[in-house]
């Protein structure tokens, strides 16, 4: 237990570490996101302002940018920390944790949850400041749907961190990602019901019921819940599935060191 | 049994590749390493040392074959294994190039499940043996390459495990940084009993460090003994004389027809006899000769070949 600790410390210290050294990529990062934010809301304004929705529209793109934010980080934590790590190659090092590697995912996982509040939160408020409209943050009924919405995006994440290990080239598959991971969010599950099934589109739709119709997580429709919460694990057990398959083929294939 | 630290057994690995054909990386090796010992791995180019110590870290997953520590097969219980050795593989690709060596150290060990502060006074000890004090607070990649290096090996002691495997820690290094660092990877490892496993082709490292090498060629070992027994055997019998002056026809004659192997070169009032001598008759019987004429021996020398003579000779035979 004392070990598991001092691992995950480890962990998110080397995390918080490498963070900061790269502070400039992180505000340029947090510029470049708000920028591109700024673009959708200038233009948004300019073709939408005079529709009754405008509003809370808006609040909805606020919304769907933060968390295609969230979870294009969630996916990359895996995808291309691996990648760089493979890189610099200190990947193998990792692999040779006496605590075991699937741990180790893990607790970055979770580091990497908590780390990319850093980074979201101060565009979030950028955001809101932009458009004027605050939306609304009840903690409590939030945690447990971020959780699992991001689980699927942790999924996405393991599946790309995966195909990296034994394909390499896995820059220019990242950024269709991406996009993909903006279809998944954007995706009408009001109108098409059985979409919740994608990952991320169930989640996002619920999180918005919380913050921009003001629901607490009591008042939303319990079958709901339950869907989301077997997404996420749907989708996460998935995706460490398909990682633990791409690792044992780089592993016979003596692919960790390579990149 | 119990004085083995690892134990090789039938390891072969064939790399399979799509469109390519399979590489035999690796044919049926089986070796035992004792603990305590300083083991060299050496071999030409792709002869298969990187991925022999790949599949001991677990890295590499063998084709066939068994890796044992204490009894137990690592592949079957990989967390244990990985509990009992530490490495540093080839090329300076070790440590995070954005952390300070301490803040390296310091994850190594926690990588290990070792807090900080445990650790710290060795760290400071290791920081201190290594020479970087001054740089305890830069980051990685402003360190020279020797630096790096030192830091990559300092990294795999914190983990404090019994067994250290270091593939080609010297290359690259000048030659100062070299021999401060195989002086340190020796004495550090001879202080704390641990048992290592080192690849290289520097033969001087090797010769001064390991108790013992494993040569491999295409995948096989050809020779497995200590250093010691490879000199013995591949001790010379060649000599060489100087004689202070030239020698008579006759005396040439009696050399090249009792020692058909003999080289006589003269030079100036001098005469160099290169020969072969296999038994001390033999010696007497050239001296004999010598003296025959009065010419004056100035030396004898035996001459010993180098490690690196040896290792050729070897891989050479193996061919
Ligand atoms: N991941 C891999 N995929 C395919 N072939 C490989 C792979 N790694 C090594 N090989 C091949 O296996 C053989 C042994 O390589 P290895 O790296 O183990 O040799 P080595 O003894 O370490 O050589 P060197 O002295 O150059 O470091 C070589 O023919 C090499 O090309
Ligand atoms: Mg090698």
């Amino acid at each position: 237990m004392k070990n598991n600790i001092t691992l995950f410390i480890t962990i998110i210290k080397r995390d918080w570490l490498e963070m900061i050294r790269y502070s400039f990529n992180m505000v340029s990062g947090i510029v470049t996101l708000y920028l591109l934010f700024l673009f959708i809301f200038l233009g948004y304004r300019a073709v939408g302002a005079q529709t009754a929705n405008f509003g809370n529209n808006l609040d909805s793109i606020v919304v769907g940018f933060m968390l295609w934010n969230f979870s294009t980080f969630a996916c990359s934590s895996l995808t291309w920390n691996l990648f760089e790590e493979a890189r610099i190659g200190t990947l193998e090092q990792l692999y040779m944790t006496s605590l075991g590697f699937d741990k180790l995912c893990m607790f970055r996982i979770v580091g990497d949850f908590f780390l990319n509040f850093i980074f979201i939160v101060p565009v979030l408020v950028l955001m809101m400041a932009t458009t004027g409209r605050w939306l609304h943050i009840d903690i409590l009924s939030l945690t447990p749907l971020f959780i699992f919405t991001l689980a699927s995006a942790y999924g996405i994440g393991f599946i790309c961190g995966g195909l990296g290990l034994v394909f390499k080239q896995i820059q220019s598959f990242f950024q269709i990602v991406q996009f993909v991971l903006l279809g998944f969010i954007a995706a009408p599950v009001n109108k098409i019901p059985v979409l919740k099934i994608l990952p991320l589109s169930l989640g996002t739709n619920l999180i918005k019921e919380v913050m921009v119709n003001k629901l607490s997580i009591t008042e939303l429709p319990i079958i709901d819940l339950i869907l989301l919460a077997l997404n996420g694990i749907f989708y996460f057990g998935i995706g460490f599935i398909v990682f633990k398959i791409c690792e044992a083929i780089a592993k016979k294939r003596g692919l960790l060191g390579h990149y | 049994m119990d004085n083995i630290a690892i134990k090789v057994n039938g390891l072969t690995k064939i790399y399979t590749q799509s469109n390519k054909p399979p590489v035999v990386a690796v044919d049926k090796i089986s070796f035992a390493i004792e603990k305590g010992k300083i083991v060299g791995l050496l071999g030409p180019n792709g002869a298969g040392k990187t991925t022999t110590i790949k599949c001991i870290c677990g890295l590499v997953i063998p084709t066939e074959g068994h890796i044992f520590m204490e009894e137990i097969d690592i592949n079957r219980n990989l967390r244990f294994g990985m509990s009992k050795i530490s490495a540093v593989l080839e090329g300076n690709r070790n440590v995070y190039w954005r952390l300070t060596p301490c803040e390296n150290l310091a994850f190594f060990a926690g990588l290990q499940g070792i807090s900080y502060r445990s650790v710290k006074p060795y760290t400071n000890k290791l920081i201190e043996l290594f020479k970087l004090q001054d740089k305890r607070n830069t980051q990685a990649r402003y360190l020279s390459r020797g630096m790096q290096q030192k830091l990559a090996v300092a990294c795999a002691f914190v983990k404090q495990t019994d067994i250290l495997l270091l593939d080609e820690p010297t290359v690259g290094l000048d030659v100062e940084s070299s021999y401060e660092l195989r002086e340190l990877i020796k004495n550090m490892a001879k202080e704390s009993g641990k048992t290592v496993l080192i690849s290289s082709h520097d033969m001087g490292v090797v010769e001064s460090i390991c108790d013992c090498v494993i040569i491999i060629n295409k995948g096989k070992i050809v020779t497995d003994d200590s250093i010691s027994n490879l000199f013995k055997l591949f001790s010379t019998s060649s000599y060489r004389f100087e004689v202070l002056d030239k020698l008579s026809t006759l005396q040439k004659e009696q050399i090249q027809s009792q020692f058909d192997l003999a080289k006589i070169v003269e030079k100036d009032s001098q005469t160099i006899i290169d020969t072969e001598l296999k038994t001390h008759d033999e010696l007497y019987n050239l001296i004999d000769i010598l003296k025959s004429n009065g010419s004056k021996i100035e030396s004898i020398t035996r001459k010993e070949p180098d490690f690196e003579e040896i290792f050729l000779k070897i891989v050479k035979n193996e061919k």
